[in-house]
């Protein structure tokens, strides 16, 4: 596939770190600790980062209050995936380093459900691999949302909110 | 010989979220040798699995197949000892 415009071409494999969060995680502390990662290992750390904290609403889809929303995976299939998502639009932009952290089992809202962020040399390509792989992970790694009610039911949300 | 094979010998078939609550099951082993197991729309239909087909060669709508955690056509041809996947539609993220 060919380089987008403004991609720069990749100086070295990216780096990427994909993380299945089972218990709530804080954002900015994975965010942190990523960033010592890297000055770890980056003689020049990139000079453009883009981000995406993703929340879960207190409402259902239908409008109803959200008591939790539960989220299934296939355990190996998931991890994959997100791993070949991130290498592809990594490469794909020129990203040196990704970062996705997605919880799984049971989120309260307000709670972080999934963080991306992507290090590039340059803020067009940082932006542009956030967003594709963002959408990516949201069709093609195999995660499941059902939306619990106070009453105690539940039901298996059907595809993915508008972009 | 279905009956004798080894169970390593068959073909993990697993469901998940709304497809595995619909079916009532999580997993099963089918032997590797039952007749029309050999591609995984032959296995969804065998297994009687909703949405139904709307014909023979029509895969269920919205309904994706992995093999051995990697997506796969419906017409790939399952080995013994794979692991067949049914994904209902994702919506992660």
């Amino acid at each position: 596939m060919a380089t987008p415009p403004g991609a720069t071409a990749p100086q070295a494999e990216p780096r990427l770190s994909i993380r299945l969060e089972p218990e709530p995680f804080e954002p900015l502390r994975a965010l942190a600790a990523w960033h010592a990662e890297l000055a770890a290992v980056l003689e020049d750390p990139p000079a453009a980062e883009s981000l995406f904290i993703g929340r879960v609403r207190p409402h259902t889809a239908g409008g109803e209050p959200l008591a939790a929303l539960e989220l299934e995976h296939y355990p190996g299939m998931t991890e994959a995936q997100l791993h070949a998502l991130a290498y592809a639009a990594a490469q794909r932009h020129g990203a040196a380093a990704v970062l996705v952290h997605h919880r799984v089992g049971r989120v309260q809202p307000g709670e972080s459900i999934v963080l991306v962020a992507v290090a590039a040399d340059r803020r067009g390509p940082a932006q542009r691999c956030s967003q594709e792989l963002l959408e990516a992970l949201k069709h093609e790694a195999p995660f499941w949302k059902r939306e619990w009610l106070g009453d105690g039911s539940g039901h298996w949300v059907q595809g993915n909110t508008p972009l | 010989m279905a009956a004798s094979a080894p169970v390593e010998a068959g073909i993990r078939v697993r469901l998940f979220a709304a497809l595995r609550e619909t079916a009532g099951w999580g997993e099963r082993l089918i032997a590797a040798t039952t007749p029309c197991a050999g591609t995984p729309l032959a296995l969804w239909q065998q297994l009687g699995l909703e949405p139904r087909c709307q014909g023979p060669d029509i895969p269920p709508g919205g309904i994706r197949a992995a093999i051995n955690k990697q997506f796969a056509s419906w017409d790939t041809p399952l080995a013994a000892g794979d692991e067949l996947a049914f994904l209902p539609p994702i919506s992660g993220g």
